[in-house]
């Protein structure tokens, strides 16, 4: 199951972060996000470990902590895109698809004229699409 | 790591014994465990401790039903096998107790009974070491069988150890050696199999069995350093283990479980150890992941969790303790693309940083539990009490109660319940605070050290907490205050939050109400995401004291503030002990650019103007924003400028604040309430006081009485975004109204110098005139301000540009300059008595200082600056005043000026010009012009005792009248004898006025006396003054000098005079003579020549000849008639000297004579006379 998704921004400031549990653990999962950033640093600032993936976005799983499995994605623009995760098992497919459509969206929310290149999200059309995108994993993977 | 014992630690060393001989135990001990592998030995000195090698006594009833095994594993067997159960054992006899003695040999044989007794129902191998002295030392044939009968063993085990021959030695103990290894291998590979064979034929009764066979079997596959297999079976048994929570019954389930974790614990460190050893990080890691994963949901029921997580917790750190010993490295093998399909796993699983945060994690969760555990057990059985003497019992995991009755001591088990709060006394007694924070700094340091500053700071928050929670505020805010740095940066206004309300209870704690008021303000401003979740007080523990972020917890902690501030103390912070007290005085807090409180108050200023004159009013802008959630009610504006006359105060009429409390320059204003996010914008009237410049400094704000915000003034052209609020997705507004303003504004201005009310005048009357002394009035009028300690600083600059007048090189020179400052004259004033003490008056060649007297308001004062041209150049006249307005010295500081500049032209007065010429009608025969045909010989010549006439001209070429005082040819000194120079017209009267344009011309006669090829005639002397209505005195007079060009002097062989009347009268005859004289002493003969003209008819020869005696004179006469009236041209004559073979015309004016038609009648007498004279 997803439990929390997050775009960071050049800043590494959080542009959006939601939370999909039912236990009140918004606040780790912020720390957990935010400490995820170091090994984004670690993997885009080591280019040669990953040469072969030159173009690759998909960054892979960032780091298990605890009961949670953090993966993460950079997009052309430098935008970082965090999935943090309680499933077990997760298939590099099933990410990258997530990732995929989760950049679709993103790309459609800062496309909207009134937003600003920069700022948080705050687009609850974003938001609504997410939620699907993370109900479509949790149950394409528990399938 | 280090709380394992010891045999765990390390890889299991094969055990053999041997028993008599003492004294060469040492040796041989120390040459088995030399040996590679090393081999343990356990030394018995005599056949009577042989004993301690028998198998405890086991009193088992073989026929009974095999009994359930109480526990999976025994505490010490491990131990027992390392130490106690030897592999082999040596018996030692020395050579002579066997070969002598019956009675010795009878000894020799019961103890190798004994021993043989001993280790039966083992499979301990025997081996007989037989001890000679020296290697001649031949033993019988029959002793070596019979002892080898004894014991039962192979010829090749009976050792024969030879003592004194070094050599014989060191064989004799490898032979041994390679024995032992042989029968120990031996002896733990039956052991292995016995037991694998069990397991094989599922020849057990239960699982513990089971599991206690696998690790015995890997444990003797240790022995004998077969890591493979050893492996293969720890895992079967952990595997084997983790199946069995779910199943076994033996124990109640909350000891069960502490068991069963307890083996795996055991297990799972071997595997580790091996695979770590072994090289197989990635292994390692992976099955490190995978045992976590097993257990980690494993917790038990909730009154034990605490031992879960404190189990759990050991694991990482002893992961990662296993991680750090090793030194593993990523090997080169592995994909380097982290945490894909290619390489499941990721960068930090390699550091052991990351598992000791995460055992600092867990060791806090086991906190956490404890105190719920121990907080439920004390409501619900606080009767019950800890049962005494609980000890661990001999299984490995389980505790038991020790029961002592009389003399017999009982072993009970225990119940869960009795478990349960026997766990929760030992937990108790240790501090987990300490050992967390500990790990945390670990991780810390660690992660600072790769870099990974999140990481790092997670863990310095985590050690803060620790802090906190243990009660040492002040570590705990250091701590948190790093950290909320990192924070504020980022902008992860949520982590910063947690941080905040760390650091507000610690501010709390530590009773410091400035550092609570600062920190619940900047939680109060903080961004949070409008999608975090609902507060609850449930989750204190988790969200930190300040609980969940939301938008009433930010109006909260506002209104918290704002009561503590208005004395109105809400009861729960009373009862945290806040004094009281402190309210009365008010607190400062100072917030500048880089402030974190910037979002809760911010300050701009703008001025409307970019520069204004001294006290005039301008209007300058203060807008105030406010992030906090409710609206600030602000009492009392201070505006603080670094001109302090400006500032300015704006206070709330809301408020009773006091009228004697206010200042003067004090504002009402109605309301003075800042709502959120939005500008407050105050426009005022400012009136500097001083030139210069005018910033504004800081922004007072007082709120709620007690607060005072001094907030840096920012402009708002160079505004930075807030931080936190910047990637908030709202409007941004400005802070005026005027957008201009709002993206050019600025908190300075520059304070103009008010207008100098002193006029300076420059009278220039026209062009000055090279040579004179230009005088140039300067007239300062005071037009309302008085001068004090004025200053005129002249300067002359070359109009042309180049500044200087002169180049550096000239300046030594004073000549060179070729337009000077000769001074200043100050004309007396009326008020003349007032005499300039400290008349500063420094003139140089193009620069002047001259200081002005003390002028009152409508004085005025003037000099004249007396400037010299010495060549005709354009010059720039700067000229300025510096002055203050008082005579006090600070205000001597501030000087107003005044300038004025004036181009004045230089221009000669007058072009002198000169001209050489004969007497009338005489030409002397001048040689040297002959002879020079070519013309490079420009000077004039002269004829030797002759008078030459010299014209001098003087043209006026200015546009003013000048006065021509005099003209003169000033000789030579030492050309004044031979050459006289004789003045024959010049000025009448005191001076001839010359109008512009006008020429005047002088007429000297010159008689050179020398013949000199270059004489130097001497100079032109005139003496001018400008011819002004003033009639100045004669000083002004400019005497102007030009030197006449070099003569050439000669003497003329001949001279030819003609001779003609002034005036002829037509068809009247007359006589035209021409006289050559000779003053050579030679005989001269001459040719002359006469061309008709079609005016006159004459008588004579046309062409003749004559010679010329010495110094005499020859007449050629011509009679004349004209023909025609006018100015008529005389026939040409033209002279040749043969012997010069020089030819003498004279010039044509010369050949001219008027013609009247008839005798002219002159009226005047004087004009009469003169024809009259002329015709006779």
């Amino acid at each position: 199951m997803v439990v929390c998704v997050a775009v960071v921004g050049h800043q590494n400031n959080p542009l959006y972060l939601q939370s999909f549990t039912e236990a009140d653990d918004a606040l780790k999962l912020h720390h957990v996000v935010h400490c995820s950033l170091d090994v984004i640093d670690e993997r885009v600032n080591n280019p040669k470990r990953n040469s072969p993936a030159l173009n690759e976005t998909f960054l892979g799983l960032l780091y298990p902590t605890e009961n949670y499995k953090v993966y993460g994605y950079l997009t052309n623009t430098k935008a970082k895109f965090i999935m943090v995760t309680t499933d077990l098992d997760v298939k590099d497919a099933d990410a990258r698809n997530f990732f995929r459509k989760f950049h679709a969206a993103y790309v459609d929310a800062v496309s909207n004229p009134f937003h600003v290149p920069g700022k948080k999200i705050a687009s609850r059309s974003f938001s609504a699409r997410v939620s699907t995108i993370v109900r479509s994993f949790s149950s394409g993977t528990t399938a | 790591m280090e709380d394992y014992p010891e045999e765990l630690r390390t890889p299991p060393l094969t055990l053999v014994s041997i028993v008599g001989c003492s004294e060469l135990h040492p040796s041989i001990s120390a040459a088995l465990s030399s040996q590679q592998p090393p081999m343990n030995t356990l030394a018995l000195p005599d056949f009577s401790k042989a004993s301690i090698l028998a198998r405890s006594a086991k009193t088992r009833d073989p026929l009974a039903p095999p009994q359930a095994p109480a526990g999976i594993l025994k505490k010490d067997w491990l131990l027992k096998h390392r130490t106690r159960v030897p592999a082999a054992v040596a018996a030692m006899f020395r050579a002579d107790q066997v070969s002598g003695d019956p009675a010795q040999w009878l000894q020799a044989c019961s103890d190798l009974e004994n021993l043989k007794s001993v280790i039966q129902g083992r499979n301990t191998k025997l081996v007989v070491i037989l001890v000679q002295a020296q290697a001649g030392d031949e033993l019988s044939e029959d002793v070596t069988v019979a002892l080898r009968k004894r014991a039962e063993i192979d010829s090749k085990h009976l050792v024969v150890l030879v003592e004194r021959d070094e050599s014989e030695w060191t064989k004799s103990l490898n032979k041994l050696k390679s024995i032992f290894t042989e029968l120990c291998s031996t002896y733990y590979k039956d052991e292995g199999r016995r037991i694998k064979a069990r397991i094989e034929k599922r020849n057990f009764s239960s699982v513990e069995l089971s599991i206690r066979y696998c690790f015995k079997v890997a444990v003797y596959a240790e022995f004998r350093r077969d890591w493979p297999e050893a492996l293969k079976f720890y895992e079967e048994g952990i595997r084997v283990l983790r199946e069995m929570i779910g199943t076994s019954t033996r124990l109640p389930p909350t000891q069960r479980l502490v068991e069963v974790k307890a083996i795996a614990e055991q297990i799972h460190f071997k595997i580790s150890t091996l695979l770590l050893h072994a090289g197989k990080v990635v292994e390692a890691i992976t099955w490190f992941r995978k045992h976590i994963r097993s257990y980690e949901r494993v917790v038990g029921s909730p009154e034990v969790a605490f031992l879960h997580w404190e189990w759990f917790s050991r694991q990482f750190l002893v992961f990662g303790e296993l991680i750090e010993t090793t030194s593993t490295t990523v090997p080169d093998t592995l994909s380097p693309r982290f945490g894909t399909a290619d390489n499941a796993l990721t960068e930090w699983e390699f550091q052991p940083a990351y598992y000791y945060q995460l055992a600092a994690n867990y060791l806090r969760e086991k906190r956490y539990a404890l105190e719920f555990s121990s907080s439920s057990v004390n409501i619900t059985d606080g009767v019950n009490g800890i049962p005494e003497s609980v000890m661990p019992s001999v299984y490995v995991g389980q505790y038991v109660r020790l029961f002592e009755q009389g003399d017999t001591v009982a072993v009970l088990p225990l119940s869960d319940t009795e478990y349960t709060s026997y766990a929760l006394s030992e937990a108790e007694r240790f501090q987990d605070s300490y050992e967390i924070i500990a790990l945390f700094r670990k991780a810390y340091e660690s992660f600072q050290s790769l870099g990974a500053m999140r990481m790092a700071s997670a863990c310095s928050g985590g050690m803060a907490i620790e802090y906190y929670a243990a009660g040492d505020f002040s570590n705990a805010k250091q701590l948190f205050d790093g950290v909320a740095g990192l924070y504020r940066q980022e902008g992860w206004a949520t982590l910063l939050w947690e941080n905040l309300g760390y650091l507000r209870e610690c501010a709390r704690k530590l009773n410091s109400l400035k550092d609570f008021i600062s920190y619940s303000l900047e939680m109060a401003a903080l961004p949070l995401f409008s999608g975090s979740g609902q507060g609850n007080s449930e989750n204190k523990s988790k969200n930190g004291p300040a609980g969940s972020p939301t938008i009433s917890s930010r109006e909260n902690i506002h209104q918290e503030v704002v009561n503590i501030l208005e004395g109105k103390h809400a009861p729960e912070i009373t009862d945290d002990g806040f004094n009281l007290h402190l309210v009365e005085e008010s607190t400062h807090l100072d917030i500048d650019q880089i402030s974190p409180l910037r979002i809760v108050l911010v300050a701009c200023v703008a001025f409307h103007d970019q520069s204004v004159k001294p006290s005039s009013p301008m209007l300058v802008s203060v807008s105030l924003q406010s992030h906090l959630p409710s609206p600030v009610t602000i009492d009392k504006l201070e505006v603080q400028f670094n001109q302090s006359d400006c500032n300015f105060v704006i206070v709330s009429s809301q408020e009773d604040y006091s009228t004697s409390n206010v200042h003067d320059g004090a504002v009402q204003v109605t309301s003075l309430t800042l709502f959120t996010d939005k500008w407050m914008r105050l426009t005022h009237e400012v009136k500097p006081g001083q030139s210069g410049k005018l910033e504004c400094l800081a922004v007072k704000a007082t709120i709620s009485k007690h607060l005072v915000v001094c907030c840096q003034a920012e402009s708002p052209a160079s505004m930075e975004d807030f931080p936190l609020w910047k990637f908030e997705d709202q409007l941004e507004t400005l802070p005026t109204k005027d957008t201009v303003l709002a993206f050019s504004g600025q908190k300075l201005i520059q304070v103009e110098e008010p207008d100098a009310q002193v006029d300076v005048v420059l009278n220039c009357t026209g062009p000055a005139l090279v040579g004179e002394l230009f005088t140039l009035p300067v007239a300062i009028f005071s037009k309302g301000h008085a001068v004090h300690s004025g200053e005129l600083k002249i300067n002359l600059v070359d109009a042309k540009g180049g500044g200087l007048l002169m180049s550096p090189r000239e300046a030594e020179e004073s000549e060179s300059h070729h337009v000077e400052l000769l001074g200043v004259s100050a004309l007396t004033t009326e008020k003349g008595s007032k005499e300039e003490v400290d008349n500063i008056k420094k003139i140089q060649q193009s620069f002047g200082v001259v200081s002005v007297p003390t002028l009152c308001a409508g004085d005025s004062w003037s000099c004249k600056l007396e400037i010299k041209w010495h060549q005709a150049k354009s010059v720039m006249l700067y000229v300025s005043l510096g002055y203050s307005l008082e005579s006090i010295e600070e205000a001597a500081l501030h000087r107003l000026n005044v300038h004025r500049s004036l181009q004045i032209e230089g221009k000669i007065p007058m072009t002198v010009g000169h001209q050489f010429l004969r007497p009338f009608r005489r030409e002397p025969l001048l040689l040297s012009k002959i002879r020079s045909s070519s013309g490079d010989d420009k000077k004039s010549s002269l004829a030797l005792n002759d008078s030459n006439m010299l014209i001098v001209s003087a043209r006026n070429c200015t546009e003013v009248p000048l006065r021509l005082h005099k003209m003169a040819i000033e000789p030579d000194v030492d050309g004044k004898q031979l050459c006289s120079v004789q003045q024959i017209s010049g000025i009448s009267n005191e001076y001839a006025v010359l109008a512009p344009s006008e020429e005047y011309k002088g007429i000297f006669s010159v008689n050179p006396q020398i013949i000199s090829s270059n004489f130097r005639l001497g100079e032109i002397c005139l003496s001018w003054s400008r011819d002004s209505s003033l009639g100045q005195s004669q000083d002004n007079c400019v005497i102007m000098k030009e030197r006449l060009p070099e003569v050439h002097i000669e003497e003329s062989p001949l001279v030819v005079t003609m001779e003609c009347p002034p005036y002829v009268i037509l068809g009247i005859p007359f006589t035209f003579h021409v006289k050559i004289y000779n003053s050579t002493s030679l005989l001269q003969e001459i040719k002359y020549s006469l061309v008709d003209s079609q005016n006159f008819v004459f008588s004579g020869a046309h062409n003749h000849a004559a010679f010329i005696l010495p110094k005499t004179e020859h007449i050629v006469s011509h009679k004349l008639v004209p023909l025609g009236s006018g100015s008529q041209q005389l026939p040409r004559i033209t002279v040749t000297s043969v012997r010069y073979s020089a030819a003498l015309t004279p010039p044509s004016s010369a050949a001219t004579v008027f013609v009247y038609p008839s005798e002219p009648k002159f009226s005047s007498e004087k004009g009469y006379s003169a024809p009259d004279a002329c015709i006779s």
